[in-house]
């Protein structure tokens, strides 16, 4: 229970960041970002997106343009806006730091494992 | 085959099969519901609406088909997710607290356990009560004028009856979600609601197959006895016309109407137009009462060809015969009466036989020497009623009486040979004027409307004393208002410039 609400906890933070990521590299589709998402091995189902979507928006950091499509009706594409762009570069650093963390913690981790082993041997 | 729907989703129109519509209508709602708490619960939906609109779209572009069927939606589902996995994927978790889980009962009526209609198990399943006390107090209510049955009828239009799977599901107040769902899809789908005459038949239908059975197998057990009665009753009644009675029977009517040649020929129609019916109606009962399996097809063709040619054989001889009523004809005869102050009229019911008669009785003279053979009043099948009897003033003077033969045939002179044929016998004796109560043909014959009417004219001041059994041919002389001594067999008239008065009266009048 615990494992599983960390992981909820993490993949909701990653998914945030990977999304505005994937729309940081140009004008997007949502469909489009489930692909991308899927390629990526970050499962998620478009139900998702959409609410992750409209809050992003709403808190400005995304905004859309109405595109005319050939297959149905006319399709939302999300882009950033100069702030997420701006909260995009703070994510950033805020990864490389967690990914720094996560890296370093684990080296040690390694090392004492190795350690452990060293002391056995 | 399937119904299809045209609904509008994200601005499309889409074709889609019932049973992929119904799943679909319910995971937008639980969609809607899961994003009600969400404050861009509107734009979410209508982002996930049109995103499904345009997945509907591609399929039937890729797959050039028309209509969307169950297994696209559930494609389309599996794509975007159910609410489950957007729970797992929830933004506050923690301070998500879930509603009172309220399901949104909605009162329809229950047509699957209905006794009429189901308005009492679509109450039961709202009130939650069981159904069976529900119709106990329905039926309670009828004891209360009747108002039950107003108001059972009033609510079987007002409720809509529960058609589809989510309502059947809302219905029993379960949650009309996918997983509810899923354990009812492999229910058959339920008849689309049609009118409510239609549905009222049907109902009517189903109520004589079920409740109303044993009520419905006591009248056809009835039907069968009765009937079968009737059939005995005929089969018996034609085998005696056909034969087995000897031909006086022939000279009753209505049977005298028919010529002798056409007797055996329309006896046996009519018999067939009578009896097959009857017989049908005795078979189809038997079949409702003991449920047993359908008449036999060649069966019930066949009585239909014999119950067809009977009723042709018949309308035959009933034109044929009718034909012979076309023309009327009439004469008159006048006897004239010694005059007297007095007359006593009667009916003598002697019958007077003509020499073959009494040989076919075997009448012996000698034998019945000062016995009279009288004809019975009150059971006069001969023919119907064909005497008329009329008292009327006599503007010479003199007594008499007119008679009129009247009779019809095919043609006038047909008609007036029937008439001709007419015996009537009218006696004077002395003051005594004795008629006969009923004509007699002079050679066999069928019955063609023969009448005689017999007009007495006497003078005015006349007397007449007229027996009780006389009266009975008269018609419109308040001969009832008259009859004062119950116990004389003779009433007392007079006549007037205005007709005959009874004498009684008279009397008052004079008095005052």
């Amino acid at each position: 229970m615990i494992a599983e609400n960390t992981q909820t906890q993490m993949r909701k933070g990653i998914l945030e960041y990977c999304v505005l990521l994937i729309i940081s590299r140009g004008e997007i589709y949502a469909s489009d970002i489930i692909v991308e998402l899927k390629s990526a091995r970050l499962l998620v189902v478009e139900g998702t997106l959409y609410p992750l979507l409209t809050r992003l928006k709403n808190n400005g950091l995304l905004s859309y343009n109405w595109v005319e499509s050939t297959s149905g009706p006319p399709r939302k594409y999300y882009l950033l806006t100069e702030k997420g762009k701006s909260i995009l570069i703070q994510l950033d650093s805020t990864w490389q730091e967690l990914s720094y963390a996560i890296n370093t913690s684990k080296k040690v981790a390694d090392n004492d494992t190795n350690d452990q082993i060293n002391i056995n041997k | 085959m399937k119904k299809t729907l045209n609904i509008n989703i994200g601005n499309s129109i889409i074709h889609i099969e019932e049973d992929a519509y119904e799943i679909l209508t319910v995971y937008l709602n639980e969609v809607k519901q899961h994003f009600a708490r969400n404050a861009d619960d509107f734009e979410i939906v209508t982002d996930i609406e049109n995103r499904i609109a345009e997945m509907f779209v591609e399929i039937l572009a890729n797959e050039q088909r028309q209509v969307v069927n169950f297994q696209d939606v559930q494609t389309v589902i599996a794509q975007m997710g159910s609410v489950k996995d957007f729970e797992s994927s929830e933004e506050e978790p923690e301070e998500y607290i879930a509603p009172p889980h309220f399901s949104v009962k909605k009162l329809y009526r229950d047509t699957d356990q209905a006794m009429i209609a189901g308005v009492c198990s679509g109450l039961s399943h709202y009130l939650d009560i069981e159904s069976r006390l529900v119709r106990l107090i329905a039926i309670a209510t009828i004891f209360l004028g009747g108002s039950g049955i107003l108001a059972y009828v009033v609510l079987w239009i007002m409720i809509p009856r529960a058609v589809t799977k989510a309502e059947k599901m809302t219905m029993r107040g379960e949650e009309a979600n996918l997983k509810g769902f899923a354990n009812s899809y492999l229910q058959p789908l339920a008849q689309q609601s049609r009118g409510f005459i239609a549905e009222f038949l049907d109902v009517l239908g189903n109520f004589i197959n079920g409740t109303g059975k044993v009520i419905f197998k006591i009248i056809a057990a009835g039907i069968i006895a009765f009937g079968s009665l009737c059939i005995l009753s005929l089969i018996v009644a034609l085998a005696a016309l056909l034969g087995l009675w000897d031909s006086n029977i022939y000279q009753m009517f209505p049977l005298n109407i028919v010529n002798q040649d056409y007797l055996t020929a329309s006896i046996v129609a009519v018999f067939l137009v009578f009896a097959i019916p009857v017989l049908a109606l005795v078979l189809f009962s038997i079949r409702v009462a003991f449920n047993s399996r359908p008449a036999n097809k060649s069966l019930s063709f066949g009585l239909l060809i014999i119950w067809l040619a009977g009723v042709a054989v018949a309308s035959f001889y009933v034109v044929k015969i009718g034909s012979e009523f076309k023309e009327g004809a009439e004469f008159t005869q006048v006897n004239d009466i010694k005059p007297y102050q007095v007359y006593t009229l009667n009916i003598d019911r002697t019958r007077f036989f003509t020499k073959e008669d009494s040989l076919r009785y075997s009448i012996d003279p000698g034998n019945y020497n000062g016995r009279r053979i009288l004809t019975d009043l009150d059971h006069n099948f001969d023919a119907p009623r064909n005497i008329r009897l009329n008292i009327e003033k006599s503007e010479n003077g003199k007594s008499y009486l007119s008679q009129y033969y009247k009779a019809r045939g095919k043609t006038f002179e047909m008609a007036l040979k029937n008439a001709q044929n007419i015996h009537y016998d009218f006696l004077q004796h002395d003051s005594l004027l004795t008629f006969s109560p009923m004509l007699q043909f002079i050679k066999a014959g069928n019955w063609r409307g023969q009448e005689v009417e017999l007009t007495l004219k006497v003078p005015v001041g006349t007397k007449l004393n007229i027996s009780k059994n006389f009266s009975r041919y008269l018609d419109g002389y308040g001969y009832w208002d008259c009859d004062h001594d119950s116990s004389s067999e003779f009433t007392v008239w007079k006549m007037t410039q205005e007709g005959i008065k009874c004498e009684h009266e008279e009397k008052e009048n004079n008095g005052e």
